[in-house]
């Protein structure tokens, strides 16, 4: 497919627009909150609209129509339990009322506040790191989708991420948290206008029967049931859960638009309703993957899957869904749904940039400062950390992003990253905010042994991707308990502390 | 295997139609926090 005057005219023209909007909210970032949590003024629509624009990207719709592609409709086990696991949250106001309540910027702080600034900083490093490990494969894989989907070429893929990553980058840095809200809004419509549009497409063109026949001929009743594919299982399953459960209480992105929020009971009806997007954010891109599978999987076997093939040319699996869509879609409504995909990368990535930036200027780089007995920074200092600390991610996601290939399927990949601190952060913050009893040993031990918990199995003994997720949280868990009770008592959690209207200092 | 295409299928239907109902009523009240956010803001610059 050749991509014509009209979709690039769209594309394009989202493009200006889009940013054009962002840098509207350069005016309203005067101080530290609202540059980091747009003053906490979030509603409960706008709120919905910011969450479930930064969760959903271009990289969530490839990796999760990977996943339908390679496992079929079991994949949907994974999107109903991200969806069923944040209603429960939403509804029950688990971690996030309290957190919401401690009037908190970023999630680190919380160990300040409950543990101490040692344990922070820590936190901070890890929370930083696995972050940006995490983002860091979002270019490279979003690249892919836009050069499939639109006919560019490959050679254009460097320059044509970089230009969309400078753009995000002027307004995310100019005007912090109000400009990515203003932008997500925008972007989170045209972005599930091109969902919907991609799944009717995608079933008319492969047709509901033939989609079923393909998963039950390619994958038996493994294809529909979770138990009985060989990758997932019961410990996918719990992996999945209490993953979930971590993502949806403690991801640094997800928690910056739970305290921006105007008010606690806000954050949950925030959480519930996005709840039920997460199960679309999951379940039609699998379709779409599998839709894709049945279309064009017609090649070798691998892992028990045919590979894409499309014109005689073998694809990896990951790419059979924007290959669909380049064959599909026809003129306008390609530029559409294209804009729309640009316009789910942007809304991740400036969300993600300015999320894991506040993380290394708040929780890493000022605590650092204090212990070198420096004096803290006020709140224009604090921005300016933060915009110059937005410049630096985005050189490294440019530099580093571009050229690794992650191992094996995305999501997994995704997943276990973020469980390098996801694991340690989420039991030390149920310790922290429910047990009296957990303490700073515990907290150190938790984080440490959890990223261990990964690290080790993972990446030097190679077991599988849920192997290794539910071995992180177990020992995370028993590094609290053990830690609490070998160590001294804990420090009672200190109270939210009143903004003073930008002086407010770290 | 029955039973789980029924499932799934069910669940396709409600995440689909979730997906777009609740889309459509943020497009519109979203819009209004919005407006509502940035006149606050507004606010706060201008006493500042």
């Amino acid at each position: 497919m050749v991509f014509g005057a009209l979709d690039w005219s769209i594309v394009t023209g989202y493009l200006i627009v889009s940013v054009a909007i962002g840098l509207i909210g350069r005016k309203y970032a005067g101080d530290v909150t609202q540059y980091l949590v747009a003053g906490r003024e979030l509603g409960t629509y706008i709120g919905i609209a910011t969450l479930a624009a930064t969760e959903i990207g271009t990289i969530t719709f490839m990796y999760n129509a990977e996943l339908g592609y390679r496992y079929g409709f079991a994949a949907f086990s994974a999107a109903l339990i991200s969806g069923v696991v944040m209603i429960f949250v939403g509804r029950s106001g688990f971690i996030i009322r309290r957190l919401r309540e401690l009037r908190l910027m970023t999630v680190p702080e919380f160990f300040e506040r409950r543990y101490s600034r040692g344990l922070r900083l820590l936190t901070g490093v890890l929370v930083a790191l696995g972050g940006i490990l995490n983002m860091g494969v979002f270019l490279k894989v979003e690249g892919e989708f836009l050069t499939v989907a639109s006919g560019l070429n490959q050679r254009y893929l460097v320059a044509a991420m970089t230009a969309v990553l400078l753009l995000e980058l002027l307004y995310t840095t100019v005007g912090g948290m109000v400009s990515v809200v203003i932008t997500d809004y925008i972007q989170y419509v045209l972005l599930s206008v091109a969902s919907i549009i991609v799944t009717i497409y995608a079933v008319h063109h492969a047709g509901w029967g033939h989609i079923v026949a393909k998963v039950t001929t390619v994958m038996g009743s493994g294809g529909f049931n979770p138990l009985h594919t060989p990758k997932f299982g019961a410990t996918f399953l719990i992996w999945q859960c209490l993953l979930w459960l971590a993502v949806h209480t403690c991801w640094q992105t997800t928690a910056m638009r739970m305290f921006a929020t105007k008010d606690a009971d806000v954050s949950q009806r925030v959480m519930t309703w996005t709840g039920f997007i997460f199960l679309g954010r999951g379940m039609l891109p699998m379709l779409w993957g599998i839709a894709a599978l049945t279309l064009y999987g017609t090649g070798t076997l691998i892992g028990g899957v045919p590979s894409p093939v499309l014109h005689g040319h073998t694809m990896a699996p990951i790419d059979a869904m924007p290959a669909m869509l380049s064959q599909i879609l026809g003129p306008g409504i390609r530029g559409v749904v294209v804009a729309g995909m640009l316009a789910a990368t942007m809304s991740v990535n400036s969300s993600y940039l300015l999320g894991w930036s506040a993380v290394i200027s708040q929780d890493v780089i000022a605590p650092a400062r204090e212990f070198m007995g420096k004096q803290p920074l006020g709140s224009k200092g604090q921005v300016l950390l933060n915009r110059v600390t937005n410049l630096f991610v985005s050189l490294f996601l440019l530099f580093w992003g571009l050229y690794y290939t992650p191992p094996g399927a995305v999501y997994l990949y995704l997943n276990v990253t973020g469980t390098i601190f996801l694991a340690g952060a989420f039991t030390s913050v149920v310790g922290g905010l429910y047990w009296k009893r957990a303490n700073l040993t515990g907290g150190y031990l938790a984080m440490v042994m959890g990223a261990v918990g990964v690290i080790v199995p993972f990446f030097f003994l190679h077991w599988s991707e849920n192997i290794t997720g539910f071995i992180a949280f177990s020992l995370a868990a028993i590094g609290l308990i053990a830690g609490s009770y070998l160590g001294p008592a804990g420090k009672p959690l200190q109270q939210a502390v009143p903004e003073l209207g930008g002086e407010q200092r770290i | 295997m029955t039973y789980w295409k029924i499932f799934w299928e069910i669940a396709l239907v409600v995440a689909g139609t979730s997906f777009a109902v609740i889309t459509a009523i943020v497009a519109v009240r979203g819009y209004i926090d919005l407006h509502a956010m940035i006149t606050q803001l507004a606010q706060r610059s201008k006493k500042r």
